[in-house]
């Protein structure tokens, strides 16, 4: 039976595709969804507060000494070249108080939520301040790295999103192992009293923990990560991150790779005063899912070309990248143009002096210009640019610029439809 | 294969991985074609499908995921996020009451 299913089949799956029409209900228990699903729950403790990111990164960008409020009053001669507005200056003294704390806080909170509900939040929350003090509490200097020496207050401390995305979740597992091991046990008119002193106790032991135990672990994984960063981006290895970026995205591992790895490594890198990173751009580039559009929307399959324009626009203005994904499972040789685009993108960003305050999440061109630090918003623009028109022209090579379309796709309405347009294909592949 | 019945679905839930952005994006339209069948159209991430939902939606990348969360629930795969046959052929279904393999 020729389905519309068949129709529409990747060839990537169409093995696993047709045994499932025989075969029981897949478990979800292979490697693939093994990791999306593990990468999905270190996203989860991000994306919901993306609302948080964005405040700080448009806050960082307007008012710190460089921002636009004092670019534009030093530009009109407003003020004195090394002076600051007023307003700027007051604004600019949440920034570090915000990355500092209530980023890792949330994430924290977010992540023993996911783990046990309303109460694995408030342990987690508390249990991530241990971890982010935990470097003026014990004086500890991040390994590998020279000229720096132990905070001695709060305003010291870097951005310790890993101490959220770590001590989050345990602390809730621990109250929910907790919860279990009391449930049903307890004397009636009893249980309010148990439950808040028992988040409240492990919610400060989980604390001291992280101040003692796993503070240390992280300061110490922080500053290996660091070094790696800083190694990559000095020696201008970055852009051989596309290899493994653009194929994991259209697995639909986007978020995990984005939101779950590069997001804090990129806050960890932009530092706490208003410092821009590279790696908020090697997932979230909308440039090469806009360049395989093109390819697609000009040398495609004809029968889903018409899908692409509207496709264009959510991926490329809404930011939602998964859009263009089917595309590219459709043809997996443009996995090639993916690659391609995303490090040429990569490499401009590096040339030319790029990087974003914070993530832009969605992945949308508008993001990238309210997140571009006054200095970096061209050199981004034209490294977006960049990676579209690559991945376009290579997209168009591979797609054989729409001649291996019929020996490559077995649709049946794109055949109907090429016999329809015949004229016009070999107008296309004459020009 | 799976046989679904259009008219015993009252709510249906489009995932994505994140639940944030695009089940939100086709969410949004498959609400407003199915405003007056009465059919509550959710989104949600993938992990954390609503036991109670009819069907899910969802794209052919994350439809191993969803089986695995709610195995009791028929998952439509699609390929494209805009304008896929097969969730044209779901809708139809539900706004007809008739039928349909999936």
């Amino acid at each position: 039976m020729k389905t519309l299913n068949s129709t529409f089949g990747l060839s990537l799956q169409r093995g696993n595709r047709t045994m499932s029409a025989f075969t029981p209900t897949v478990t979800g228990s292979g490697p693939r969804a093994a990791i999306q699903r593990f990468g999905a729950f270190l996203a989860g403790m991000i994306m919901p507060n993306l609302g948080a990111f964005i405040a700080w990164g448009l806050i960082t960008a307007i008012t710190i000494p460089n921002g636009w409020i004092n670019l534009i009053a030093r530009g009109t001669g407003a003020i004195a070249q090394d002076a600051t507005v007023p307003f700027a200056a007051q604004v600019s003294t949440v920034v570090g108080p915000i990355i500092v704390f209530l980023l890792p806080i949330l994430i924290g909170y977010t992540g023993g939520r996911q783990v046990h509900g309303q109460r694995g939040a408030v342990v987690g929350a508390i249990a991530t301040m241990g971890a982010v003090v935990a470097p003026v509490a014990l004086g500890l200097v991040p390994p590998f790295t020279t000229g720096i020496t132990a905070p001695e207050n709060i305003t010291g401390l870097g951005p310790n999103f890993l101490a959220g995305l770590i001590m989050g979740p345990l602390a809730g597992v621990v109250l929910k192992a907790w919860d279990r091991l009391v449930d049903g046990k307890l004397a009636s008119g009893f249980e309010m009293l148990v439950d808040n002193f028992s988040a409240g106790i492990i919610g400060g032991a989980m604390a001291i923990v992280g101040i003692y135990i796993l503070g240390p672990i992280i300061n110490f994984i922080n500053g290996g990560l660091g070094a790696i960063v800083d190694l990559l981006v000095e020696s201008r290895l970055l852009p051989l991150a596309s290899i493994i970026v653009e194929p994991a995205k259209v697995l639909f591992l986007n978020n995990a790779i984005g939101n779950g790895v590069l997001v804090p490594l990129g806050v960890q890198q932009a530092g706490t005063s208003g410092g821009t990173s590279i790696l908020f751009m090697i997932e979230s580039n909308p440039g090469p899912g806009l360049g395989i559009l093109t390819a697609m929307l000009l040398f495609g399959p004809r029968a889903v070309r018409p899908t692409v324009p509207s496709a264009m626009i959510v991926h490329f203005l809404g930011g939602i990248h998964e859009i263009y994904f089917p595309y590219v499972l459709m043809k997996p040789i443009l996995v090639v143009a993916a690659i391609v685009g995303g490090a040429a993108g990569v490499l401009s960003f590096v040339v030319l002096g790029g990087g974003l305050l914070a993530a832009a999440s969605p992945g949308s061109i508008i993001a990238y210009v309210l997140v571009s630090a006054p200095g970096t918003l061209l050199p981004n623009i034209l490294g977006v640019l960049i990676s579209a028109i690559v991945a376009a022209v290579v997209g168009s090579l591979v797609l054989g610029f729409g001649r291996s379309e019929k020996v490559a796709m077995d649709l049946d309405e794109a055949n109907a439809t090429n016999a329809a347009n015949k004229g016009r294909k070999t107008a296309v592949a004459g020009s | 294969m799976t046989t679904i019945d259009g008219s015993s679905i009252k709510k249906l839930v489009v995932a994505c991985d994140a639940g944030m952005g695009s089940s939100v994006m086709l969410a949004g339209q498959l609400k407003k074609q199915l405003k007056k069948n009465g059919v509550v159209v959710e989104h949600s991430p993938v992990a954390q499908i609503p036991k109670d939902a009819d069907v899910v939606v969802t794209q052919a990348g994350l439809a191993d995921r969803a089986k695995g969360v709610v195995p009791d629930v028929p998952v439509v795969p699609f390929q494209l996020f805009l304008g896929d046959p097969k969730v044209a052929k779901i809708v139809k279904a539900i706004q007809d009451g008739t039928t349909v393999e999936v």
